[in-house]
C-alpha cells in the first residue's frame, strides 16, 4: 500500500482549554475526493484549519506526502501545495476579479505557465473572465465561490481541501461547483478533500467518506459502501432509532 | 443628513464641489490664492504623515504612535550625536540627493528594528497590546535622544535655499518649500500607488490588509508584507521628518508628538486603515487648520485649534467610521 498524500493522523486541537477535536484521522490518497461531513459544530473547519497550519493540534500529527506540517506556517503550508478554500469563501472584495487570481498565483515562480492558468480558470468559469476588471465584492455568492476555487487552483496544489462549497448557494450553482470539481479531478488529477453538512452530495462526488460529529469521526468508509445513506444517518445523528421523524431532513 | 452623507455618490459630489468652490474663491484673489497653496502645502504634509499610520493599520493593525518618534529621530540623524550646544550639520552636511537618501534609509532601519524587536514579538497580541507597545517604543526612542543629544532644543538648517520665496503669479509669493512639500507628497502618492496596484507584493499587501488569514493561506509570506508595511512607513517618516525639519529648523525630542496627534486625527476622520481616507483626512486637517488661522478675527486666532478639533467631532459624529472607511473583512490571525 502506497502512503497517502495527506494523513492526519489521530490529532487533538483545543480552542483554549476547550477541546474542539480529539484523536481525528483522515487519510486522503492520491487523486481521491474524500469528503467529511458532519453536524454543525462537529469539528470540520477547525480539522481543515489545523491541516492549512492555522491552528496547532496539541497533539497528533498532519503528514503530507510523508513529511509533518503541523507547527508550520500557513504560507509555508500552501507553498508545498496544500490550498484551502474556507469556509464564507473570503474573496478580497477590495480587489479585481483579476488581482484575486494573482494573489493565487503569487508566489509561483512559473510566470508563464500562471498566465496559461488564468486562462484555464477563466474558460473553467467564464463569469470570472467577463468580470475581470470588476471589484471582487461585486460578485454574486456563487460567482464568488467561484472565484475561490479558481484563486485555490491558481496556486496549482497538489491537494484543495473545501470547507462547505454548497454553504448559501442555490442548488444549480451547487451542482455547477461540484461538477467543476469532479472534472478537475478527472483532467488534473487533482486531490480534494471536500467538508460538507449534507451528506447527499458528498455520497454522489466522494470516493470515500467521513462522519464527523462532536469532534470525532463516527464513522467511515466507501462511499459505494455508504451508498443507501442508513449507516451515515446513524453516524450523523448518533443515534439509530426513531430516523423517520427526520424525514423532512435534507441530506 | 446622515442617510445623504452615507451615498458614496453624493459624498464625492459634495467634495468635488467643495474643491471646486475652494479653488475659485482662491484663484481670483492673490491672498486667497496664498492661503490656497498653503493649506495644501500643510494638508500634504499631514496626507503623508497619515499615510505612514494608515498603512500600517491597515496591514497590521497596530496604532502606531512611535511613527512621530521615527520622525523625530529622522531629523537628529541630519546632526552629529553630541549634547552640544551648538550642533553640527552630520548627513545634514551632504549634498540634497544624498542626505534625502541617507534619511530615508535611516528611517527605514529604524522602522524595521521596532518591528523585529518590538512588534513581531506582539504580532499574535491584541491591537489594544501593540498600541501599548508602541507608545513605550516612542518614550524609549525619546528618552535615547535626550541621552545621546540632550533635552535642548537643537538647530539644523538644511536646505535653506527652499525657504526662499518665489512669486506664483502677480502679488502671489510662497516659499518654494510649499510647493516642494506638495509636490513631494503627490510623487510618493503616485509611486505609493503604482506600488500597491501594478507590482505583485503590492496586491498581496492590499490582500493582506483586508484579510491576512486568507492571504497566508495562498502563501503570501507574512513576514514579507509586514516588513514591506514598515519600510514603506519608515520612508514615509523620513519626508515628513525632512520637510518638517525644512520648515523649522529646530529640533527636539517632543517634535513627534504635534505630528502624530494630528496625523493620527487624520487617519481616523478619514477611515482607519484606508489609505484614500488618510490622505483625504490630512488635507481636511491641513486645510482647515491652516484657512482657519487665517479667517478667523484676530481676537480668537489663537484658539484655530480647538475650531479644528470641532470640525473633526463633527465629522466624526456625521460618520464615525470615517470620510472613506476601509474594507476590512476579519481580523488577522
Ligand atoms: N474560534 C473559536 N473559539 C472557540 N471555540 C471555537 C472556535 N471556533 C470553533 N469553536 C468550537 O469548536 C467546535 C467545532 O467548531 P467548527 O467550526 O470546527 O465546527 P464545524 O463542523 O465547522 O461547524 P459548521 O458546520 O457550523 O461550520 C464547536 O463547538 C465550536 O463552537
Ligand atoms: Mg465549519
Amino acid at each position: 500500500m502506497t502512503e497517502p498524500l495527506l494523513h492526519i493522523d489521530d490529532i487533538t486541537v483545543h480552542y483554549s482549554r476547550l477541546a474542539a477535536i480529539r484523536g481525528v484521522s483522515i487519510s486522503v490518497n492520491e487523486g481521491e475526493i474524500v469528503c467529511v461531513v458532519g453536524p454543525n459544530g462537529a469539528g470540520k473547519s477547525t480539522t481543515l484549519l489545523t491541516v492549512s497550519g492555522i491552528l496547532n493540534p496539541t497533539s497528533g500529527n498532519v503528514m503530507f506526502a510523508g513529511n509533518r506540517i503541523n507547527g508550520m506556517r500557513p504560507e509555508n503550508v500552501a507553498r508545498l501545495g496544500i490550498s484551502q478554500v474556507p469556509e464564507g469563501r473570503h474573496v478580497f472584495t477590495a480587489l479585481t476579479v483579476e488581482e484575486n487570481l494573482r494573489v493565487g498565483a503569487a508566489m509561483r515562480k512559473d510566470k508563464a505557465q500562471v498566465n496559461k492558468d488564468v486562462k484555464w480558470v477563466m474558460d473553467l468559469f467564464p463569469i470570472l473572465a467577463e468580470r475581470r476588471r470588476q471589484s471582487a465584492g461585486k460578485l454574486s455568492g456563487g460567482e464568488q465561490q467561484m472565484l475561490v476555487i479558481a484563486r485555490a487552483l491558481l496556486t496549482n496544489p497538489k491537494i484543495m481541501t473545501i470547507d462547505e462549497p454548497s454553504l448559501g448557494l442555490a442548488p444549480n450553482i451547487v451542482d455547477r461547483v461540484y461538477e467543476v470539481l469532479t472534472t478537475l479531478r478527472k483532467e488534473r488529477g487533482l486531490t480534494l478533500l471536500i467538508v460538507e453538512q449534507s451528506s447527499e452530495r458528498a455520497l454522489k462526488a466522494a470516493d470515500r467518506i467521513y462522519v464527523l460529529r462532536s469532534g470525532q469521526i463516527q464513522l467511515e468508509g466507501s462511499a459505494a459502501d455508504l451508498q443507501d445513506g442508513e449507516e451515515v444517518r446513524k453516524a450523523y445523528f448518533g443515534f439509530s432509532e426513531g430516523t423517520e421523524h427526520l424525514g423532512e431532513v435534507e441530506f | 443628513m446622515r442617510d445623504l452623507l452615507n451615498n458614496k455618490n453624493f459624498r464625492w459630489a459634495l467634495a468635488a464641489v467643495i474643491v471646486v468652490v475652494g479653488i475659485i474663491v482662491a484663484v481670483t484673489d492673490p491672498v486667497r490664492f496664498q492661503i490656497l497653496i498653503t493649506s495644501l502645502s500643510e494638508g500634504s504634509f499631514y496626507a503623508l504623515a497619515a499615510l505612514g499610520i494608515g498603512l500600517l493599520f491597515g496591514v497590521l493593525r497596530l496604532v502606531n504612535f512611535a511613527y512621530g518618534d521615527w520622525v523625530m529621530l529622522g531629523g537628529y540623524a541630519l546632526i552629529v550625536p553630541s549634547a552640544a550646544v551648538t550642533s553640527t550639520l552630520l548627513i545634514g552636511s551632504f549634498f540634497p540627493a544624498l542626505v534625502v537618501i541617507c534619511i530615508v534609509g535611516f528611517t527605514i532601519i529604524i522602522a524595521l528594528l521596532s518591528e523585529a524587536t518590538v512588534f513581531r514579538p506582539l504580532r499574535n497580541t491584541t491591537p489594544p497590546t501593540m498600541m501599548i507597545a508602541s507608545f513605550a517604543l516612542g518614550y524609549v526612542l525619546q528618552n535615547l535622544i535626550i541621552m545621546i543629544y540632550g533635552g535642548r532644543p537643537k538647530s539644523a538648517g538644511i536646505f535653506p535655499e527652499l525657504l526662499q520665496s518665489i512669486d506664483l503669479a502677480e502679488g502671489v509669493s510662497v516659499p518654494l518649500l510649499k510647493i516642494v512639500t506638495i509636490g513631494v507628497t503627490a510623487i510618493l502618492l503616485i509611486l505609493l500607488t503604482l506600488f500597491l496596484h501594478r507590482t505583485s507584493v503590492g496586491v498581496q499587501m492590499r490582500a493582506a490588509a483586508e484579510d491576512f488569514r486568507m492571504a497566508r493561506m495562498l502563501g503570501v509570506r507574512a513576514n514579507l508584507v509586514i516588513a514591506m508595511a514598515f519600510v514603506i512607513s519608515g520612508s514615509l517618516a523620513s519626508f515628513v521628518s525632512l520637510l518638517y525639519v525644512s520648515q523649522l529648523g529646530i529640533m527636539t525630542f517632543r517634535m513627534g508628538t504635534p505630528i502624530i496627534v494630528f496625523a493620527f486625527i487624520a487617519t481616523v476622520i478619514g477611515g482607519m486603515g484606508s489609505l484614500v481616507g488618510s490622505v483625504v483626512g490630512g488635507m481636511v486637517v491641513g486645510v482647515s487648520s491652516v484657512v482657519l488661522k487665517n479667517i478667523l478675527p484676530d481676537s480668537i486666532r489663537g484658539f484655530s485649534d480647538a475650531f479644528v478639533f470641532a470640525i473633526v467631532i463633527a465629522i466624526l459624529l456625521a460618520r464615525p467610521q470615517g470620510l472613506v472607511p476601509a474594507k476590512s473583512a476579519s481580523e488577522r490571525v
